[in-house]
């Protein structure tokens, strides 16, 4: 459960990008803010983004770089692929889903059902596009960590979570129209750091958006 | 003797009153006092015998004392939604009837087993354990391993994996992972947040234990509606089966009370016919009287003898003890239609009711005899029923069925003024057709089969099957299988000996269909010499596979010591698993089902799948090896009916042999000897042909009421033969003919029985005694005619 936990942490880093794209033009408070969020989730059909990640892991001799897109459509459908240093990711098409890795040329099925760590991700992904306020603040200390630009800070409340991670740090755009930088900073100083571009809301998405890639 | 005593007891009936009323007083105030054994148990071999243990064993298994609930979504449902539902009708089941529900096993995920077990590996891994994680050290096959494991850190899910990956870049944790489903219990099982549900999602369990006792039918009643009140608040597109033996115990108790209504009904609409027709007389209801102070008389005399008396005993005690009405009627109607003064008739009479009551005896103590202990009570209980019945035929009965003369007195040559003196070709005719009656019955009776299938015995309503079925189908058989029991003097040599046992598995390729403790917790000795194989495994490989590792590792930019943790662990393995550490994992509730502890002894159990010929080829391999022993249901049914069937074959020869020494005391006649035995002869073949030709088998129920049938038609042929030779006329044809057809009100009634006990009773007696009495009455005569 403690990693789970973690997961939705890491989950959570990702998904904040879905509640992005509100202009705010003026400081508000965090109910304001979860306000517009939820007004937002309500109308956004879909969603697509670039994004830079950025590992600093004990295990990894250097900084790990990598770069990736992410699709989301309502009800259930969501799409998150690297694209370097190793093309990998997974598909979600409601309760079934697909995942690979290039570099072992692997392709596998899941279902959230009989996959645990799928299970927690397929429901983050959907508590987060319907900005489940009650989950959010059940699950999560929130602070506003900066106003000019906009920096929530989360802390986990669940003791097992907190195991692993110290806590997340959400920065929104100038323009404060999406999230622009996620911070998962973890017990023992590894951290991911999540830039998120080019976004797009309810653009239409191709099929094949939700289709695991031909090896 | 019986003259005298007549006589001498004429003016003393008060007396004889007096001490009927104090024996029955005294059987009432006995009845209050008798413990009676519910248990099927009784109607098992005892003593050492094979049947009896494997019955005591079979009652261990995992589920069978407890209650199965099955919930099934009976359209497509949301698993969130049927896992809702099991946990609401959890709650709702009332803690006093349902104790410890368990819907599953919890948020197993949060045992420490599941991070803890891979460090485990090098006591868990066997040799092709070790063999398969050679062909994984292979350069190609380290480097998709990391490969694998870069793709996975990247993901988001990488958080969580990160300390497995560091610890186990290999996925070799996978090996000990898959020893857990070598002790999974429910074969269709999946583990859905905490909870049982079957693979297709549409199914979830409730395991529970009760306080209420299988054989407590009121109990059961209590245990049910509870389980109805609180199914009624499922919701709609759900339902729930309640599957244990209770609902079988109270299926039986009501169809056995609404079959008594029917069949007291029926019987006693046809003994209130024949007393019409036949008797007449309110002194008659004596002779009705007689089997009830006969049955009070064995009740006594068994409950001082035994102390404790089976209640299947007494219920059948109680029915074949109808037999001795048989013996009121024939001094009944000796003495009120017979020629002669009462003394001298009793005397004639006192003849063949002495001898039919003797040759009764013999039969029933042949089942003294009998492996089940059952048998043996029903014994001791019959035998002093039936000799009860003689003496309160031939002492008491005489004086309270009127005084004088006879009555209705018939001719005194009654017996030559038979039908086939006025008709002499009918006896022909009726010899043909008995001749081609006996060749049917002959030619259907080798195709009669024993069954000692317990549940025959039972009767079992279509929805509980149904439901049995259901289960069955989506869980796999959870309730059925074979079981070897594993036992040693202490822990560690019951571990090896089960460890022996897995092995043996092991080389019939049935380890994937079996259920046991043994691949994740081995014996002290087994774990030994599997960390010694794994250590000698590692230096063989070691200095390659970490050569490798850090090759691959160095070109997906893990750090030089990402691995560090793995390559320690090979050089430092962990205490050895112990019970400690099992209970520490969450898996208490397991080891209560598979590890049990009796005493200093200690016993574990495999479970296996009940196939006649696996359990055939296993069974001398597994019963060689020290402390085992396999249990199979099938195999029970089978060794029951040959137990059942050895035993009737003796009791058929030995009654046999002694009825007929009996007559030929008797009679001293060969031809009369032959005579007597037609009806008892012919009575036995048309049962069994009859049942053979329906394609019904015998059970246990059968077997003890065709006693019945030897009982009378052996007095039926004694009767007849002795009423062709004696001067007197005792009125026989019509007292054997009454007493067949009460038998036929009375027992054969039960033929419309649903429950398959009584209705084995009835049918046997049904067509036996229908055969008996006319032979008795048709066939003796015509042979008897032409001797003439």
């Amino acid at each position: 459960m403690r990693k789970l936990n973690v997961l939705r942490a890491a989950v959570l880093s990702s998904l904040l990008l879905m509640i992005s794209s509100v202009a705010w033009s003026e400081p508000l408070t965090l109910q304001q803010l979860f306000s517009e969020m939820q007004t937002i989730a309500t109308e956004t059909k879909t969603l697509s983004s670039g994004f830079v990640q950025e590992k600093n892991l004990a295990i990894f001799s250097e900084k790990l770089i990598s770069h990736g897109i992410f699709s989301y459509q309502a009800p259930d459908r969501l799409r998150w692929e690297l694209l370097t240093p190793v093309a990998s990711g997974f598909v979600l098409r409601g309760g079934e889903g697909e995942s690979w890795n290039s570099l072992s040329e692997e392709r596998n099925s899941f279902s959230v059902e009989n996959d645990p760590i799928m299970g927690v991700i397929a429901q983050q992904l959907l508590a987060w596009a319907r900005v489940d306020l009650d989950w959010l603040q059940n699950r999560y200390q929130m602070e506003l960590a900066s106003s000019q630009p906009i920096v929530l800070r989360l802390t986990p409340r669940d003791e097992g979570e907190a195991g692993f991670i110290d806590y997340l740090q959400v920065r929104f755009s100038a323009d404060r129209r999406y999230i622009a930088e996620v911070l998962m900073a973890e017990q023992g100083g590894d951290s991911t750091l999540l830039r998120f571009t080019n976004v797009h809301l309810n653009r239409e998405l191709p099929r094949e958006a939700f289709q695991p890639p031909e090896f | 003797m019986f003259a005298n005593l007549y006589i001498r007891l004429q003016k003393r009936r008060g007396w004889l009153v007096l001490i009927l009323l104090l024996l029955v007083l005294a059987s009432l105030w006995n009845l209050s006092q008798l413990k009676v054994e519910e248990s099927i148990a009784s109607m098992l071999p005892d003593g050492k015998s094979r049947v009896a243990s494997d019955f005591q064993l079979l009652q261990q298994a995992p589920f069978a004392r407890k209650l199965v609930i099955h919930l099934r979504a009976t359209e497509p449902i949301e698993t969130t939604e049927l896992l809702a539902a099991t946990d609401r009708l959890r709650d709702a089941l009332p803690a006093a009837l349902f104790t410890h529900p368990l819907s599953g096993p919890g948020e197993i995920r949060t045992s420490p087993m599941f991070k803890e077990l891979g460090t485990y590996l090098p006591f868990l891994a066997d040799s092709d354990d070790l063999f398969q994680i050679a062909e994984q050290l292979t350069e190609e096959r380290i480097d998709q391993s990391l490969a694998t494991d870069l793709a996975q850190l990247m993901q988001p899910q990488g958080v969580v994996l990160k300390d497995k990956i560091r610890r186990d870049p290999l996925g070799l944790e996978r090996f000990a992972q898959q020893k857990l489903r070598y002790i999974n219990p429910l074969p269709g099982v999946r583990l859905v947040q905490g909870h049982f549900l079957s693979r297709d999602g549409q199914s979830s369990l409730i395991l529970a234990d009760t306080p209420v006792l299988i054989t407590d039918s009121a109990g059961a009643r209590e245990l049910i509606d509870a389980f109805a009140l609180a199914r009624d608040q499922l919701p709609e597109g759900i339902s729930a089966d309640l599957i244990s033996g209770h609902p079988y115990t109270l299926a039986n108790a009501e169809v056995i009370q609404a079959d008594i209504r029917l069949v007291l009904s029926v019987s006693g609409i046809g003994i209130l016919l024949l007393f019409a027709l036949f008797l007449r007389r309110v002194r008659a209801l004596a002779v009705y009287l007689l089997p009830l102070f006969s049955i009070a008389i064995a009740l006594l005399v068994s409950s001082l003898w035994f102390g404790q008396l089976s209640g299947i005993t007494l219920g059948f005690g109680a029915v074949l003890l109808g037999i001795t009405i048989d013996f009121g009627l024939h001094v009944y109607f000796a003495l009120l239609h017979g020629n002669g003064s009462r003394a001298e008739l009793l005397q004639t009479v006192s003849k063949p009711v002495l001898f039919g009551g003797l040759t009764t005896l013999a039969a029933f103590s042949m089942l003294l005899l009998s492996a089940l202990p059952g048998q043996r009570e029903l014994a001791v209980f019959a035998m002093s029923g039936v000799i009860a019945a003689v003496l309160l035929a031939l002492l008491i009965l005489p004086h309270f069925i009127g005084k004088g003369s006879p009555v209705n007195a018939l001719p005194t040559q009654g017996f030559k003024r038979h039908i086939y003196d006025v008709v002499p070709n009918l006896r022909w005719l009726v010899l043909f057709l008995w001749l081609i009656v006996v060749l049917l019955g002959a030619s259907q009776a080798p195709k009669l089969k024993i069954n000692g299938e317990l549940r025959q015995l039972s009767y079992i309503p279509v929805e509980l099957r149904q439901a049995e079925e259901r289960l069955s189908e989506v869980w796999g058989n959870m309730r059925g299988r074979a079981l070897v029991f594993t036992g040693g003097t202490d822990l560690q040599n019951a571990l090896q000996r089960n460890d022996q046992v897995w092995a043996l598995l092991g080389q019939h390729n049935i380890q994937d269909e079996a259920v046991s403790l043994s691949p994740l917790f081995s014996s002290k000795q087994t774990q030994q010499q599997r960390s010694e194989a794994w250590v000698s495994f590692w230096q063989q490989h070691r200095a390659t596979t970490q050569s490798l590792i850090l090759q691959s590792a160095r070109k997906y930019g893990f750090s030089k010591d990402a691995f560090a943790e793995f390559f320690k662990a090979l050089d430092q393995p962990p205490e050895q698993i112990d019970i400690e550490r099992l209970e520490r994992w969450g898996l208490t509730g397991l080891l209560d089902n598979f590890l049990l502890k009796e005493g200093a002894d200690y016993q574990l159990l495999t479970l296996l799948p009940d196939r006649p010929e696996l359990i055939s080829q296993l069974e001398g391999e597994l019963t060689e090896l020290p402390g085992v022993t396999l249990v199979s249901q099938s195999r029970f049914g089978r060794q029951l009916s040959q137990e059942i069937s050895s035993d009737f074959n003796r009791f058929i020869l030995y009654a046999g042999g002694a009825v007929l020494a009996l007559l030929l005391l008797l009679f001293r006649r060969v031809s009369d000897v032959l005579l007597a035995l037609l009806p008892v002869l012919t009575g036995l073949l048309v049962m069994f042909g009859g049942m053979g030709w329906l394609g019904l088998e015998m059970n246990l129920f059968n077997v003890v009421a065709s006693i019945l049938v030897i009982g009378l038609g052996v007095d039926y042929g004694i009767f007849m033969v002795c009423h062709g030779e004696q001067a007197q006329n005792l009125a026989s044809s019509r007292a054997v003919i009454v007493s067949g057809l009460t038998t036929l009100v009375g027992f054969g009634a039960l033929v419309l029985a649903r429950h398959p006990a009584m209705y084995s009773i009835g049918l046997t007696v049904l067509l036996g005694i229908s055969a008996a009495v006319p032979t008795a009455v048709l066939v003796i005569p015509a042979f008897r005619v032409k001797r003439s």
